[in-house]
């Protein structure tokens, strides 16, 4: 559907490379969580798939129409107009007509909850109401690959849950979506997958909802037992402790974690906090970039 | 389709803009207003009455003929004016009657109010030597027995006249050029500051530009592959047409709403068709120019300043604020440079000089020669501009 092969991008007299060496494969109906601090090349790889840049080495293979659909962080619609007129005039550049048109705007306003402000003018909406245009708006086009840059910033949670599920049913419905964001639980909740970019480099490039070996995850009130760090210098295949107490394990076999439970149990003290529980995004992000967020 | 969907919207966006529509109709419209009334006190076609204080020493028959023929001379002028500050006090010499036919002869003495004008003391001091004239012309008559001093005043007076005055054939030549100096008040503010007024088109053209780029709603017509030219057509025809209605609605407040404040209306001379083409030219001038300052302008501050700034440089210029014949020659060599002197002279031309389509096409070709270059500056900036327009808000 989408590849990206080695590309590299450096801005005009800027002193580094803004991408070097990026590729990525995403699939029909997939969506791609796009993740990277301020200024790891997100904007980037987003104005190269739209076209707006051109790699300096490296090659974008977009099949179909190259229709792409763009929901920018920024608001972009015209605040003096109304809702319905926002939505009439780029249903008109998206080049929508006749029943199809009527279906997709209908769609749009359903699922963005936007049916009771179409007489609005758009400058007089809340900030949740005007994301919500701005994603309808950038959905309305009937594309190839949707891409959604901070849809969500500055609103309150319950809008970002109604553009969330609305970009959820976009996805179950096949579309193909590249998603950026600073809420790791969004990320979670739309994406397939996830792409972590660290000063222009791909450093985490996995499916979201694959089967990451379980950890234990084990705060001790003062000073960790010695037996405990005996155990997993021999039952786990990595292990760190954290300055802040937590101590982090990876059993090399499920058969370890009642061992490990017994032992638990003979020390003088109990553990302040005990898990043994897949890790989470923000904790693969974490590792990732190397603590930057 | 695309095309009408960016006209569409800029119409409306226009007309939603209460600033946009201050800007274009409600300012021009006042300035129209307030600079015909401050302008009728300067240029007049009909001249204030006068006060005056005529002092005759000693009453005689001649003295009474000089006080008849200078109230004939200045009909609506007071000569024994109560007011203590009048306009010019007149003192006949004491022996006024007596030395009426000497050569040289020693007239009455002026005596001028400070505050009188320039104007004033020439129509006055015309008065009194007509006036005189026609006293020493009645005196010789007299001397001669070609008038009979047994005749009423009022009848010797107009026999003088008979014999003073002649008729004056006068035609307006047709012209083109700087006429200024002979139009009214109304023919110099009303088509000064509807020019004025169009070429504020700019400050919407580019304002609203500046929050397209700024807003990210040209990225999305990026994304989307909109060409820039259509894009640019699609602001231009509608700021267009608003343009003639601005030339439309600001004539007709000329000729319609000036005279209900006391002013003379403002009367189209020439063909309707010489009117349509310096509308249009007028209009493709300013249109182009805004699309130069749009493709100039980083932000909307900036559109601001360069819309306004330039403006006023080009009204200053061109003899929109203080008209061309008022200026210094060096100055109305320097009138020349703008687009608004051009649009003025072409409106004096029709409006003063009764002038055709013919006279003023080398204004007319001066405009769309203007247009032209703006609109390739202003359309290669652009482009370049909206390729280089990137996913971030500040471009």
């Amino acid at each position: 559907m989408l590849e990206l092969h080695n590309m590299e991008y450096s801005y005009p007299g800027a002193d580094r490379a803004a991408l070097v060496d990026v590729s990525l494969r995403l699939e029909k109906g997939e969506c791609l969580g796009l993740l990277g601090a301020n200024g790891a090349g997100k904007t980037t790889v987003l104005s190269l798939i739209a076209g707006l840049l051109q790699p300096d080495s490296g090659q974008v293979v977009c099949p179909g129409s190259g229709n792409i659909g763009l929901v920018p962080q920024t608001l972009a619609f015209h605040t003096r107009l109304s809702v319905q007129e926002n939505l009439e005039l780029f249903a008109d550049l998206y080049r929508l007509k006749g029943p199809r048109r009527q279906q997709r705007m209908q769609r749009m306003i359903e699922a963005t909850r936007l049916e009771g402000l179409l007489k609005r003018r758009a400058g007089q909406l809340s900030g949740g109401q005007q994301r919500r245009l701005n994603v309808a708006i950038g959905l309305l086009q009937p594309a190839e690959l949707y891409l959604l840059d901070e849809a969500t910033v500055g609103i309150d949670s319950l809008n970002r849950h109604h553009v969330l599920q609305a970009v959820r049913e976009l996805i179950n419905e096949g579309e193909t979506v590249i998603y950026t964001s600073h809420y790791l639980p969004e990320i979670e909740q739309v994406a397939d997958r996830v792409l972590l970019l660290a000063e222009g480099r791909v450093q985490l490039d996995a499916p979201l909802h694959m089967q990451q070996p379980k950890r234990v995850y084990i705060r001790w009130p003062v000073q960790m037992p010695l037996a405990i760090e005996r155990f997993m210098n021999t039952h786990a295949t990595q292990w760190q402790h954290a300055a802040d107490g937590l101590l982090q394990a990876e059993l090399a076999d499920e058969a370890s974690w009642p061992q490990l439970l017994r032992l638990l149990a003979e020390q003088d003290d109990a553990p302040l906090h005990l898990e043994y529980r897949q890790p989470g995004l923000e904790e693969l992000y974490l590792r990732a970039s190397g603590g930057q967020l | 389709m695309r095309l009408l969907a960016l006209m569409r919207t800029e119409w409306r966006l226009a007309w939603r803009d209460p600033h946009a529509m201050g800007v274009l109709f409600v300012m021009p419209a006042l300035f129209v207003l307030i600079m015909a009334h401050a302008m009728s006190g300067i240029i007049r076609t009909d001249l204030p009455p006068l006060q005056l204080a005529v002092e005759v020493p000693v009453s005689s028959p001649a003295s009474e003929f000089f006080l008849a023929a200078l109230q004939a001379q200045l009909p609506d002028s007071s000569l024994q004016s109560d007011d203590p500050v009048v306009d010019a006090r007149i003192r006949l010499p004491d022996d006024f009657d007596d030395k009426l036919l000497d050569t040289p002869h020693q007239g009455p003495t002026l005596s001028f109010a400070a505050a009188s004008d320039t104007l004033q003391r020439a129509r006055i001091r015309n008065a009194v030597i007509l006036a005189l004239a026609q006293t020493r012309l009645a005196a010789f008559l007299l001397d001669s027995g070609l008038l009979d001093e047994r005749e009423p005043l009022s009848s010797r007076l107009q026999h003088v006249q008979e014999q003073t005055e002649s008729r004056l054939p006068e035609y307006q030549i047709l012209s083109s050029g700087s006429l200024a100096a002979s139009a009214n008040a109304g023919q110099l503010s009303v088509p000064a500051w509807l020019i004025f007024g169009m070429f504020f088109i700019v400050l919407p053209m580019s304002s609203r530009l500046q929050q397209e780029f700024q807003s990210g709603i040209l990225l999305r017509l990026r994304v989307i592959r909109l060409a820039p030219l259509l894009l640019l057509v699609g602001k231009l025809l509608p700021y267009s047409l608003l343009n003639l209605i601005q030339f439309a609605a600001l004539l007709a407040l000329g000729c319609f709403i000036l005279p209900l404040t006391g002013l003379p209306a403002l009367e189209l001379h020439g063909s309707w068709q010489a009117y349509v083409l310096l509308a249009m030219c007028i209009t493709l001038a300013s249109c182009s120019f805004g699309v130069l300052i749009s493709a100039l302008a980083r932000s909307s501050e900036q559109a601001l300043l360069l819309s306004a700034g330039s403006n006023l440089m080009l009204a200053a210029l061109g003899g929109i604020m203080v008209p061309k014949s008022m200026m210094p020659a060096a100055m109305q060599q320097l009138a020349e440079l703008s687009p608004m002197g051009w649009s003025q002279d072409a409106f004096l031309t029709l409006l003063v000089g009764q002038g055709s389509v013919a006279d003023i096409l080398p204004a007319c070709g001066s405009l769309l020669l203007f247009a032209l270059v703006c609109a390739l500056t202003g359309t290669f900036l652009l482009r370049h501009r909206l390729r280089n327009t990137l996913w971030t808000s500040q471009n």
